[in-house]
């Protein structure tokens, strides 16, 4: 199985540009910042791109039927909150987190049932969503008397998401590893991957093929509004606290991502791959600025430009397996 | 001819592969209303994309008024007073009438847009046709009819001599169709000229003067509508006349009778109806290869979509004996219907995806195993079609669009044999593909019926149900005209009577 797995990345000519720019981006920066090529960089690098590399190995296959979800920042914020609250309220944790990612899911299949069932465009019914959630997460942290929730959390709140596997593995980067292999199996092996390349490729063959566009579709979403729940449960419980801003921006970080991994946003292609090696580039690039000693706002300009360029030469490798 | 406006000389275009035009002459005349004829892929919608700019000719000559006439793009051609009115109409739905009108010549002071001088005058002339649109109207309250007019409105303005219409009765009623050809002869008594596109013959009988007839890249008639009608002496004749230039000679084919089990009936229809049919009622047998054919819009594809669930309809469809009760492709399916789509690039091939992972679409059961796509199955899979339809490909991972048209056809017809379906219909299962695999193709559908299946070939091409079909069903506009056994010696003269309307 393991080699049906890997045999379409050598077919795909856009990742090894990917894998190159990564490359060379490394080599540059390990010339440039002494800091760089140490094992605690790299590992500030994963903790910061984890969540990304979840939430959007999971919008990845959104945007490959030819979709989209704006929402998964609010939702991200909307469970850290719920979480938070119900936890310094009497919920045991592993309850709490249970219930937190049922009602994550329940903003997915909102999405779903907009998007999916009633054809709404996608970017307005998940702004719609976005909106909804996170003024939720606001209300709730207001029932809870602030402006956020840290104070009067209990004191194995924090132990979920500082776990250490085998006692030096973070735990989101245990996540990221099943994330990643979880939705690879998905977009490889399992019918709901291929349809959803199908539903991308041409919307209109895979109805008159049968396939339920509906019902393929609304998965997704909730699939999605998972990991994005869970990522919002994980980030808090590490952080001990949780805020119902902190999801702002992420869902344009989780496209970002999805764009610069070689995700057509019109779908039909895509890989979990693509979003692993993009989420990468963004890591980088942020480290080696941050390392660097530019300033934030003046990385928000090279952020831009970076995005630009990764997705022009990109256009020009599109990858169609001729 | 000295009164020529626009003449077409020795016109060719050539398109990679293929020749849609292959040396058309004639002429148009000032202020007539000029017809122009012929299947699917004839040729006319070529014609008219040169004539108004979206095209560039291969060699050739057009002259307009005497100049020679060599448009550069659609506005160029608008320039010269060549206006089209599409079958997509290009009014925006969400802005009022007036706002319509000044569409792309808004005059603004400091970018605040004034009003335009020139929208009462098109008003005007809107009234003309029409007192019910109002200039406040949004334009998604109007009619089909009435967005018309205010497109032709807007041609008339902009002062054009020449006005193209492309099947502009295809979506109006028959009351919205009697006053647009008021409308149109007004225009001609303005001395506008008309070029005037339908697939309804009878048409052309009531409005046109003169007609032109193209049929594989070939201008084949040119005719005066007078003339016409006065050497057939009724209208149902010369439409036969017309199908007649429009089909062409048709060179009889063999036909070898498939092995029907007329014991076993798979298909009932009866008094099938809905928007663009009515009261469809045949049926097909076990093995048969049943025939439909009629001209463009005579409502095969319309049967097509609604025994494969896609449209609604009122009436009864029976399969195995069992009614039918659900709607839906989903459903059509599982009761063994499969369908070849007519438009295999909008509805039939992921162009993007590999031939491998198109061919299991329909039926992703057969490459399964323990409920995860199986890459040994899927391969074995696509291997013993590409094989057995003989696909010319490099190998099974390349993109479908990569293919001739031929080999996409092949493809999703693979996609749907996988299905295993007991009735298949096909819509045009050989448009646009090369004279061998068409031949292929029909070797195919002959196995399947010779395996038991029963097919149903909807075709705009004589020869193809001549040479396939036991039974050919014929069209005219939305009814059956007859059903008639297939047999060596058919008579091909009455097929094109019946389907151009007449008895």
């Amino acid at each position: 199985m393991l080699k049906e797995l890997k045999l379409p990345v050598l077919r795909n000519r856009q990742l090894p540009v990917l894998a190159g720019i990564i490359l060379i981006m490394i080599v540059v920066l390990s010339f440039m910042s002494p800091n760089f090529f140490k094992i605690q960089n790299f590992n500030n690098i994963l903790l910061k791109i984890g969540i990304f590399i979840i939430i959007a190995s999971a919008a990845n296959l959104i945007m490959i039927t030819g979709n989209l979800d704006l929402s998964v920042g609010a939702v991200f914020a909307f469970s850290g909150i719920l979480h938070a609250y119900m936890s310094k309220h009497g919920v045991p944790i592993a309850f709490s987190i249970g219930i937190t990612c049922l009602l994550a899911m329940c903003w997915g299949l909102l999405n779903g049932v907009l998007v999916g069932k009633l054809k709404i465009v996608p970017v307005i019914a998940t702004l719609g969503t976005l909106y909804i959630a996170e003024g939720i997460a606001f209300l709730i942290a207001r029932a809870d008397g602030g402006s956020n929730i840290m104070l009067g959390l209990p004191g194995n709140y924090t132990s979920f998401g500082r776990y250490m596997v085998f006692g030096k593995i973070p735990i989101i980067i245990v996540f990221v590893v099943i994330a990643f292999f979880l939705f690879l199996f998905i977009e490889r092996k399992t019918s709901l991957g291929r349809f959803s390349y199908a539903v991308g490729a041409n919307r209109s063959a895979a109805e008159l093929s049968g396939v339920n566009v509906t019902k393929i579709i609304m998965i997704l979403y909730v699939l999605c509004s998972l990991m994005a729940g869970f990522c919002g449960v994980l980030q808090s419980s590490r952080v001990g606290l949780a805020a119902p801003n902190v999801g702002r921006m992420l869902e344009l970080y989780v496209l970002i991502v999805c764009v610069m991994g070689g995700t057509r946003m019109a779908g039909g292609s895509g890989t979990v791959i693509g979003v692993l090696l993009g989420a990468i580039i963004i890591g980088l690039l942020e480290n080696g600025l941050n390392l660097l000693g530019v300033g934030h706002f003046a990385q928000e300009v090279g952020r831009g430009v970076v995005l630009i360029i990764a997705v022009m030469v990109q256009k020009n490798s599109r990858a169609v397996r001729s | 001819m000295e009164d020529a406006f626009i003449q077409v000389r020795d016109l060719v275009k050539e398109f990679p592969g293929v020749k849609a035009l292959k040396g058309v002459s004639f002429d148009i005349r000032k202020g007539s209303i000029h017809c122009v004829v012929g299947e699917n892929g004839a040729g006319k919608s070529t014609f008219i994309k040169i004539l108004t700019g979206a095209y560039t000719k291969s060699s050739g000559m057009i002259t307009l008024d005497g100049e020679v006439f060599e448009p550069k793009s659609i506005r160029d051609a608008m320039n010269r007073g060549i206006s089209v009115l599409y079958q997509e109409l290009n009014v925006v739905d969400d802005l009022t009438t007036e706002e319509n009108l000044s569409l792309g010549q808004e005059k603004s002071t400091l970018g605040f847009i004034r009003k335009n001088e020139n929208t009462q005058k098109v008003m005007e002339t809107i009234w003309g046709m029409d007192q019910t649109i109002k200039l406040h109207m949004p334009v998604y309250s109007l009619s089909v009819a009435q967005k018309q007019v205010i497109e032709i409105a807007k041609a008339i303005n902009s002062e054009c001599s020449v006005l193209v219409m492309d099947e502009p009765t295809a979506s109006l009623s028959e009351d919205e169709v009697r006053r647009l050809f008021i409308n149109i002869k007004k225009l001609k008594s303005k001395g506008i000229t008309i070029i005037f596109i339908s697939h309804k013959l009878s048409e052309i009988f009531e409005i046109g003067d003169y007609v032109t007839v193209f049929r594989d890249g070939h201008m084949v008639g040119d005719r005066e509508v007078r003339e016409l009608r006065a050497s057939c002496g009724s209208v149902p004749e010369s439409c036969v006349e017309l199908v007649r230039m429009m089909i062409g000679k048709v060179v009889q084919e063999e036909y070898v009778p498939s092995k029907v089990d007329y014991s076993k009936k798979v298909l009932e229809v009866r008094h099938l109806s809905n928007r663009r049919l009515s009261d469809i009622s045949f049926d097909l047998y076990r093995g048969e290869i049943l025939g439909f054919y009629g001209l463009v819009g005579a409502g095969k594809t319309e049967i097509g979509r609604v025994l494969f669930g896609i449209d609604p309809y009122d009436g009864e469809i029976w399969v195995n004996g069992d009614k039918q009760t659900k709607k839906g492709v989903r459903s059509a399916l599982k009761n063994g219907v499969a369908m070849i789509p007519e438009e295999r690039r909008s509805d039939g091939i992921f162009s993007m995806l590999s031939i491998r992972e198109n061919i299991p679409m329909m039926n992703i059961k057969t490459v399964l195993s323990k409920g995860l796509i199986s890459y040994p199955k899927e391969r074995k899979v696509a291997d013993r079609f590409i094989q057995k339809m003989s696909i010319a490909a490099r190998d099974r991972e390349q993109s479908v669009v990569f293919l001739s048209g031929g080999n996409q056809q092949k493809v999703v017809i693979a996609k749907c044999l996988n299905r295993e379906s007991d009735i298949i219909l096909m819509d045009e299962p050989t448009r646009g593909v090369d004279v061998g695999a068409k031949e292929e193709i029909h070797n195919i559908i002959r196995s399947l019926s010779k395996e038991g299946k029963s097919v149903i070939v909807f075709s705009s091409e004589l020869p193809e149900v001549i040479h396939l079909c036991d039974r050919i069903v014929l069209m005219h506009e939305g009814r059956i005209g007859e059903i008639m056994e297939n047999r060596k010696d058919i008579d091909s003269d009455h097929i094109m009577q019946v389907i151009a309307g007449g008895n």
